[in-house]
């Protein structure tokens, strides 16, 4: 799913590292959700948009509705 | 194997294990041990013998624990997705070489290498994938 973390990250100069220090998960986790490899579950899709004071559908794309 | 420097389940995990293996090194020396200088079918002598199985069974316990605790959706798929190449492989070549086995008449395997060949590919498996998601 894309998504647009890798630019809200940039925006607060934060590293992968950073972000999953925040997020309590693995570096390797918020790469894998960064680049659309894996689909974060929902608790932490909910974590993603507190931690960017953001609506998750601010986050994420939903790829369906963009296609339309 | 999962990676997160503070990841409390994977910490909990590499302990239990490290206290586990260090069961099964200990049982397998002594009866090692025992049964060389022993040949006996007594009550004790089934018990030793099946002593190591014990923590080998256990591994497959905490393994099933780690991924009750780890929170991180991401490292669970990782970690499930190693231990099915792991099974894969090791049921494949079981199966496998039990054909070969029964209609050529190949030596006999030990099954009690099943065991560290799971693990074995298992841990190949989670590196490849490690580096699919680097």
């Amino acid at each position: 799913m894309k998504n647009r973390i890798k630019v809200l990250r940039a925006e607060r100069d934060w590293s992968q590292a950073d972000l999953a220090q925040r997020l309590e998960v693995s570096r390797q986790s918020v790469n894998a959700v960064e680049t659309g490899k894996y689909d974060p579950s929902l608790p932490l899709a909910f974590r993603i948009a507190r931690l960017f004071n953001l609506k998750i559908e601010e986050i994420f794309i939903d790829e369906v509705i963009a296609g339309e | 194997m999962p990676s997160t420097q503070n990841n409390q389940a994977l910490k909990r995990y590499s302990r239990r294990i490290g206290i586990t293996m260090g069961f099964y090194c200990l049982f397998l020396v002594v009866a090692e041990i025992y049964f060389t200088h022993t040949h006996s079918s007594s009550v004790f002598a089934y018990m030793l013998a099946l002593s190591p199985a014990l923590p080998c069974i256990l591994v497959f316990m905490t393994a099933i624990q780690y991924l009750s605790e780890e929170k991180d959706g991401f490292q669970s798929m990782l970690f499930n997705h190693s231990m099915l190449w792991g099974s894969a492989v090791t049921l494949s070549f079981s199966t496998i070489w039990g054909f070969l086995d029964n209609f050529l008449s190949l030596p006999h395997f030990q099954l009690y290498l099943l065991f560290p060949m799971f693990w074995a590919t298992t841990g190949i498996a989670g590196a490849v994938l490690r580096l699919r998601y680097r």
